[in-house]
């Protein structure tokens, strides 16, 4: 499955508070990271919706990764809580319709980590590469793609 | 039959409910459909066996509510679960509905059959409780019935041995065939959103367009919004004109919270929902 | 009218030879559910005892989405991009009348004030090969919209199953003597009496009401009581209008298709939806599922025939096999307290 050439495109959703804090971090630090990962900054973790998810695999990605502060570290108290509990479901039915775990990633990343921020994308992204382009998705999202062009 | 009429009667003279939500026979058949009771004579036509498939816990959240009086509904055990889900949920209060429980014997999952091993619905055989419990009244009996395959089981087990890359091709075959006329959501007694996000359009999180990718993005986000909360009563999968089997998708959720949680939803009306609470020991093995 | 016979085998080989020459292929699948398209002589199934298939076969002429163009944004221009011309041979193989039918039912509407060149295209396409029903449940109705189970209307080519799998052809349209033409090996040429048409083993629909006499008290009792118990159980799925051959509404939304552009497409609607009437404004003139219902039943019944003469029904009870909560539409018109 492995594809040297193939570049997989991962839609990162992280939380304002410490993951995209790392983030940055990582950045200032002079970290580097691959640069396939696009992130998204929502409010907390408990503020990711599923449908997020099936969004972002609408719009092309090969896989995702979803990022917030550790548990007891959340800015609102109990949004990772929440969250974590939804997630469980989540990669469960995820799984069960063919969008398996090796596409979908979960990660504590606090303010501080930026090392770690940049092992857990670098991670993630191998993962996906790994894995090769969504082909279901893909195929499911041609029924999108523009007709030949003919001019109106 | 006569007492569940009597009781019936009774309730709507005493004015203790307003209506009764129930079964009638449909005319020259031995099918039975929803009937609304509202007064004594249409209180003689309630009936209740083994052709009353239906969860009417359904129209507790569509009807309009009585100025005065409670909601009386007619509910076997699954329904009772249903009734206690929506409670759970704060949808309805215990004192706005007047329960008549019935002893349930299973129900027939075709109505053109009479009830046996084969003709039983996917329900009665996860059943566990064929005797309703916290309901106002109870009547009728509860005789032992045979338990049939577990086909919805059986299908989730086959499915979940597939590779991934098969699973999304069956369930890509199964969405092609969805017609999005939302009868999964409206027969569903715990779809009860005034606005359902499927008809959000600021923005449009589900394409209204019967296209897979949108069917896709709608069951799955059905399926979601049920988990831990889906009391398993196969409505969706009976109403679906394209044959769909939601129930995979719904069971498996199922599945999950028992494993993961030990929770039934509708067991209890004091038990917090589940994905609506939380614990500090949830599992955080799959996060990095 | 000239008659022809095929059997079973040939009308599989016709199959076989229509996938060759790349026409769409559209039969009722096996299990019952729908019409759907095939490529094999194996999947085909023309059964005049079969039920009628759950959903109808109208999504191939009208289908539940369809793009009507899509648009590019490029830079403060935006540019419109028609879909790919409808131009696909296409022949669904056995159609009961209740389902040809339809056809013509719809074509009124999609040619009314404007021209439906999407529908117009797609039928204009169609090679319809009807075939008598030998099916009756207590759901079907189609005499009492003033058809019967070897109506002819809507078809092309029309088929009646006659002794050792053998079918009676009957050329119906121009359009079907073309057909029928182009695969002269899969029909032998027959006199009207050179085989005999297999009689039915179940008897027709009784006629359950009379439609004039509907029409009439439709005409003046909109506001009447009956509506309230009629609808009162009803759970707004419209799956009624989604099975249904001849139900056509639809809504017309835009989607994005990539960051930068997207298509404005055609959906399946229907009149049970509350979103269907709900007014900006937040006001719904069909407030309750009872007035949703009258509007069903008023439309199929009273509007379309002010409008098109014609019965907005063709009686395959679809709409009642299928209802979750058991209402049946024929029953509902009969009991009208005329």
């Amino acid at each position: 499955m492995a594809n040297e050439n193939f570049e997989p495109k991962i839609t990162c959703f992280v939380c304002n508070w410490c993951t995209y804090t790392g983030a940055d971090l990582a950045g200032t630090s002079r970290l580097k990271q691959q640069p396939n990962a696009r992130l998204i900054r929502v409010p907390c973790t408990g503020r990711i919706d599923p449908v997020f998810l099936i969004k972002a695999f609408e719009t092309g990605a090969d896989g995702v990764l979803v990022s917030g502060c550790h548990p007891a570290d959340c800015h609102y108290n109990t949004g990772n809580y929440h969250a974590r509990r939804r997630w469980i479901f989540f990669r469960e039915l995820l799984n069960t319709v063919g969008i398996p775990e090796s596409r979908v990633h979960f990660s504590w990343v606090s303010a501080s980590e930026g090392k770690k921020w940049v092992d857990v994308v670098n991670g993630v992204i191998d993962k996906v590469r790994q894995e090769g382009p969504f082909e279901g998705y893909k195929k499911i999202n041609n029924e999108f793609a523009l007709p030949e062009e003919v001019e109106v | 039959m006569e007492a569940l009429q009597k009781i019936a009667k009774e309730a709507l003279a005493s004015k203790e409910a307003a209506f009764i939500i129930g079964y009638a026979r449909v005319p020259g058949s031995q099918k039975t459909r929803p009937f609304i009771a509202r007064d004594e004579a249409e209180a003689g036509q309630l009936v209740f066996d083994e052709y009353c498939q239906n969860n009417l816990a359904v129209y507790l959240t569509r009807i309009a509510r009585p100025k005065e009086g409670k909601m009386g509904i007619v509910a076997k055990s699954c329904d009772v679960r249903a009734i206690v889900a929506l409670l759970q949920e704060n949808q309805i209060k215990r004192n706005e509905v007047y329960i008549i429980g019935v002893n349930c014997s299973g129900v027939v999952e075709d109505p053109a059959q009479p009830l046996s091993k084969e003709n039983l619905a996917g329900k009665c055989n996860m059943c566990q409780a064929p005797q309703p419990a916290g309901t106002d009244t109870v009547v009728g009996e509860a005789k032992p019935y045979e338990r049939a395959d577990d086909k919805v089981g059986k299908l989730l087990a086959q499915l979940d041995s597939l590779s991934p890359q098969e699973r999304f091709a069956f369930w890509e075959a199964e969405f092609e065939k969805c017609v999005k006329c939302y009868a999964c959501r409206q027969a569903c007694p715990l779809c009860y959103c005034e606005q359902c996000i499927a008809d959000k359009s600021q923005p449009r999180w589900i394409e209204s367009s019967a296209s897979v990718r949108g069917n896709f993005a709608w069951n799955m986000i059905r399926a979601f919004h049920l988990a831990g909360r889906c009391i398993g009563c196969g409505e969706c999968s009976r109403a679906c004109p394209a044959d769909i089997p939601l129930m995979l998708l719904n069971r498996k959720m199922g599945m999950i919270a028992m494993k993961e949680f030990n929770y039934r939803h509708g067991s209890n009306m004091d038990d917090p929902t589940l994905v609506g609470s939380y614990n500090n020991s949830d599992r955080n093995d799959f996060i990095m | 009218m000239n008659y022809y016979i095929t059997t079973d085998e040939k009308l599989r080989e016709l199959v076989r030879t229509l996938a060759e020459q790349k026409w769409n292929i559209i039969s009722a699948d096996k299990q019952g559910t729908r019409f759907m398209y095939i490529n094999d002589g194996k999947d085909l199934t023309v059964d005049a005892k079969a039920r009628p298939t759950k959903v109808s076969a109208k999504q191939f002429v009208f289908p539940k989405s369809e793009p009507l163009f899509f648009f590019k944004k490029e830079h403060d221009d935006l540019k419109l991009i028609d879909p790919q011309a409808v131009q696909q041979k296409t022949v669904l193989f056995g159609a009961k009348p209740c389902d040809a039918a339809g056809l013509p039912i719809m074509e009124k509407l999609f040619n009314w004030d404007y021209k439906d060149e999407f529908f117009n295209k797609r039928v204009e396409n169609t090679v319809v090969i009807g075939m008598a029903c030998d099916y009756t449940d207590e759901y079907c109705f189609c005499t009492s919209v003033g058809l019967a189970p070897d109506s002819e209307k809507g078809s092309d080519v029309f088929l009646v199953p006659g002794a050792d799998n053998h079918y009676v052809v009957k050329e119906v349209t121009p359009k079907g003597a073309a057909f029928i033409a182009e695969f002269k090996a899969i029909f032998s040429e027959a006199a009207q009496g050179d085989i005999k048409a297999v009689s039915r083993t179940q008897p027709a629909p009784e006629k359950k009401f009379n439609v004039d006499e509907v029409k009439n008290w439709l005409d003046g009792h909109f506001e009447s009581e009956y509506w309230s118990k009629a609808g009162e159980t009803c759970l707004g799925c419209a799956q009624c209008a989604f099975v249904c051959p001849v139900c056509h509404c639809f809504d017309i939304v835009d989607e994005n298709c990539a960051a930068d552009c997207g298509r404005r497409v055609k959906n399946w609607d229907a009149c049970q939806f509350g979103l269907f009437t709900k007014h900006a404004s937040g006001h719904n003139p069909r407030e309750t599922q009872p007035d949703r219902y009258r509007q069903r039943v008023s439309h199929k019944f009273k509007y379309y025939q002010d409008k098109f003469g014609e019965t907005l029904c063709t009686g395959c009870g679809r709409c009642s096999r299928n209802c979750a909560v058991g209402i049946d539409i024929a029953e509902i018109v009969a009991n009208i307290p005329m």
